[in-house]
C-alpha cells in the first residue's frame, strides 16, 4: 500500500518522466517521452498496476501532436495513475500495448478509428463502431463535421427555411 | 352414406365450434390477465379480429417443409378433435383414446417442429427444442395419472373413464383423488405453455420460439391451432376429473372455470427456466403421481 | 354486382380489421423507449385499442423508431422493415427523426427518416409523452381504416428513389429480391 508521494518518488527513481503531478487524492498524472512508455507500462503492472482502465487520445492540432493518455489503476494502492505521451501528428505512428495487456488491442482499434493512429504491432485495426467511412477520422480537429454534414444529409424544409438558419 | 355425411357435417361443426370457443377463452384470458395487472385490456373479441387481420396480410413462406408444417400442426389438433367427447359430442369412442389423444397432440407438435425446420431459423430451433424437453417433463407424471385411471376404473377411452364418474359429483376424480386432480392441473398449466411453463415461447428472450418466423397466413393459422389446443386440454381435463357433462353448454361452462384459473395462476409466476421446469415436474408432480397410484393400486 | 365493388369492400374489411388489431415492433435505438412501458402497462395500457408489443419483424405491422438513427442503426433497420410482411406501417418517434434533433450536426446520424423509409406519420416531441403516443397511434388507426395508411405501396411504387436515398448513405445494402 503507496500512497501518491511514495509511487512518485518509484516513478521518479525508475523511469524518467518529464513531468509528474498529483492531480488530487487518488489520482496521479506522468508524462513520458514516447520511447520510455512501453517500458513504464511493464514496470508499471509488475507494481501491482495491473487494471488497463483505458486509453484515451487527445488531438494538440497547434502543436502537431497527438498526446494518448494510458489510465492505470491499482488494486493495492487505490491509486489511478495516468501516464500521458505526445506523439507526432504526423505520420502517428505508436507502439501497441497489447503484449501487455491484450485488451489495449480495442482501445487501440477504437484510437485507430476515431483519430487515425497507427498501432505497430496490432494487425487487427479494421473499424469497429463506423461503417464504410471513407473520410478523414472523425474525431481529428481538422475534420469539419458541419462541413461534413451538410454535404452528406439533406435539411428538412420549413417553407424555404431551414431549421439551422 | 347418410352416416358418412352425417360424420362430416359433426366434424365440421365441432371443428369450427372449438375454434371460436378457444379464441374466445383466449381473449377471456387477455381481459383476466389485463384486470390482474390492473389495466383494462383488450376487447374480448380481440383474438378473433387477430386472426382476420392475419388472413389478411402478406405471407413469405420458407419453403415447402415451412408450409407443411404449418398444416402438420394444424391438422394434428383437428384430428385430435375426432376423439375428444365435448360434451355429448362425440364422434369416435373406443378402447385406447386417452393414449391416442396425447400420441396425436405429439403430431401437432411435430408439426411445429418441422415448420421451425423449414424456417432455419435459430431461435425457433431453440423454443421447439424447450417446447419438445417440457413435453418430456410434463407427459411422464400425467401418464402415470392415466394409467392409475385406467387402472382403477378398467377402461382407456376417454368417454368411459367420464362414465365412470357419473352419478353424484363426489364421484369426480377432482373429490375422489383431489391430489391427483392437482398435479392434473399442473400438467395442464404445462401443456398449455402458460406461465410459469413458457419457456419455449418467451417473447424477449428468443423471439416466440417456434412461430419467429411466420406472418400473416402462418401466424394466423398456428393461431387457431393454439385455439383448438386449448380446448383439447381443457376438455381433456374436465372429462377426466370433473365428470364432464351431459350437454355442451355446462361443458363449455366446466371449461372456462379451469381455464380462468389456469390463467390465475399462470399470471403470478415469472418463467421457469427449462431444465428447472423440467426438474419440477420430475421432481414433485410426478412424486405426487407415483404416490396416488400406490394408493390406488394397494 | 361487379367485381371491384366485392375486392373494395373486402379490402374495407381487412382495413378495419387492421385498424382494430396493431402489432408493434418497437425499434429501441433512441432515449425513445423510454416512454414506451409506461405507455403499455397499466397507466396507459395501449392494448384496449387493440395495439400490442410484437416479438418479431415477421409478426409485426407497425415499425416505431423510438429516437435517432445512426447510418449503421439505419441499415439494420432497412432489414427489419423489409423483413415485415405487408401491409406495414412505420411511425416517427421524437424530433431526432423528424430533423435530427439534438443530433443536428453529428457526422453519424440520419437528419430525415422518410427520405430512407415511408413514414405514415411523425409524432414530435423530444421525447413524446405517452399521452402524445396514444393520440398518435390513435390517428394511425383512423389513416388505416380509412384506408390513407399505404406507406408500403409508395415503398413499391418509388423503390428506387428510397433505394438511391439509402446507398447514399449507406453505401451498399444486402438486398434479397
Amino acid at each position: 500500500m503507496r500512497n501518491e508521494k511514495e509511487l512518485l518518488e518509484l516513478i521518479n527513481v525508475h523511469l524518467e518522466p518529464q513531468a509528474v503531478e498529483i492531480k488530487r487524492e487518488q489520482n496521479v498524472s506522468v508524462e513520458l517521452a514516447p520511447k520510455n512508455l512501453i517500458q513504464a507500462l511493464s514496470f508499471l503492472k509488475s507494481h501491482s498496476y495491473q487494471h488497463l482502465s483505458t486509453i484515451s487520445c487527445v488531438d494538440w492540432l497547434e502543436e502537431g501532436a497527438f498526446e494518448l493518455v494510458y489510465h492505470l489503476f491499482s488494486y493495492d494502492d487505490y491509486i489511478n495513475i495516468s501516464l500521458k505521451t505526445r506523439i507526432k501528428r504526423e505520420p502517428g505512428i505508436f507502439q501497441t500495448a497489447k503484449e501487455i495487456w491484450p485488451v489495449a488491442e480495442f482501445y487501440e482499434r477504437d484510437i485507430h478509428e476515431f483519430f487515425g493512429v497507427e498501432f505497430k504491432g496490432n494487425d487487427n485495426l479494421e473499424e469497429m463502431i463506423l461503417e464504410n467511412w471513407q473520410h478523414l477520422p472523425p474525431m481529428r480537429k481538422d475534420f469539419d463535421t458541419r462541413e461534413f454534414v451538410n454535404d452528406q444529409y439533406e435539411w428538412r424544409d420549413y417553407n424555404g427555411q431551414k431549421h439551422t438558419d | 352414406m347418410i352416416d358418412l355425411i352425417y360424420k362430416i357435417g359433426h366434424f365440421l361443426l365441432i371443428t369450427v365450434f372449438a375454434t371460436a370457443l378457444g379464441l374466445l377463452f383466449m381473449g377471456i384470458a387477455r381481459k383476466i390477465i389485463a384486470r390482474i395487472q390492473k389495466r383494462y385490456g383488450p376487447p374480448v373479441y380481440q383474438p378473433y379480429l387477430d386472426v382476420l387481420k392475419l388472413f389478411g396480410k402478406d405471407a413469405i413462406t420458407h419453403g415447402f417443409i415451412f408450409d407443411f408444417g404449418a398444416v402438420m400442426a394444424l391438422g394434428g389438433v383437428i384430428a385430435t378433435l375426432f376423439f375428444i367427447p365435448l360434451g355429448s359430442w362425440q364422434l369416435y369412442s373406443m378402447e385406447g383414446t386417452v393414449l391416442l389423444v396425447i400420441y396425436l397432440l405429439a403430431v401437432a407438435s411435430l408439426g411445429m417442429a418441422m415448420g421451425t425446420v423449414g424456417s432455419g431459423n435459430p431461435q425457433a430451433s431453440i423454443g421447439i427444442s424447450r417446447a419438445l424437453t417440457q413435453m418430456l417433463g410434463y407427459e411422464l407424471p400425467f401418464l402415470v395419472i392415466l394409467f392409475s385411471l385406467i387402472f382403477r376404473y378398467q377402461t382407456s377411452s376417454i368417454w368411459g373413464l367420464m362414465q365412470a364418474q357419473a352419478g353424484s359429483f363426489l364421484n369426480w376424480n377432482l373429490f375422489a383423488y383431489p391430489m391427483m386432480a392437482l398435479v392434473a392441473f399442473v400438467v395442464l398449466i404445462g401443456m398449455m405453455g402458460k406461465k410459469p411453463f413458457d419457456a419455449m415461447i418467451a417473447p424477449s428472450e428468443i423471439g416466440s420460439g417456434p412461430v419467429v418466423e411466420s406472418g400473416g397466413k402462418y401466424l394466423g393459422m398456428l393461431l387457431l391451432q393454439k385455439s383448438i389446443t386449448i380446448i383439447i386440454e381443457l376438455a381433456l381435463y374436465v372429462n377426466l376429473f370433473l365428470g364432464g357433462a351431459d350437454n355442451i353448454f355446462s361443458f363449455s361452462f366446466k371449461m372456462l372455470i379451469v381455464w380462468i384459473l389456469a390463467t390465475m395462476f399462470g399470471s403470478l409466476f415469472p418463467r421457469f427456466r427449462i431444465e428447472d421446469g423440467v426438474k419440477f415436474f420430475w421432481k414433485w408432480p410426478l412424486g405426487i403421481a407415483i404416490l396416488q397410484a400406490l394408493y390406488i393400486i394397494i | 354486382m361487379n367485381n371491384n365493388f366485392v375486392k373494395g369492400s373486402w379490402q374495407e374489411i381487412l382495413d378495419w380489421a387492421q385498424n382494430k388489431s396493431i402489432n408493434m415492433l418497437h425499434y429501441c435505438t433512441g432515449c425513445g423507449a423510454i416512454e414506451l412501458p409506461p405507455t403499455m402497462t397499466s397507466r396507459y395500457d395501449m392494448s384496449r385499442f387493440g395495439i400490442g408489443p410484437a416479438a418479431t419483424p415477421r409478426q409485426a405491422d407497425l415499425l416505431l423508431v423510438t429516437g435517432y438513427l445512426s447510418t449503421k442503426t439505419l441499415r439494420r433497420l432497412i432489414y427489419t422493415y423489409e423483413q415485415m410482411q405487408a401491409p406495414k406501417f412505420v411511425v416517427g418517434f421524437g424530433s431526432c427523426t423528424i430533423n435530427g434533433g439534438m443530433y443536428w450536426d453529428s457526422y453519424n446520424t440520419i437528419k430525415q427518416l422518410d427520405k430512407y423509409l415511408p413514414v405514415e406519420m411523425y409524432i414530435a416531441g423530444c421525447m413524446p409523452r405517452p399521452e402524445a403516443i396514444l393520440d398518435g397511434l390513435l390517428k394511425l388507426k383512423k389513416m388505416i381504416n380509412n384506408g390513407e395508411a399505404d406507406g408500403y405501396q409508395r415503398y413499391q411504387d418509388n423503390l428506387e428513389f428510397y433505394h438511391q436515398n439509402q446507398e447514399a448513405v449507406l453505401g451498399e445494402v444486402q438486398r434479397t429480391q
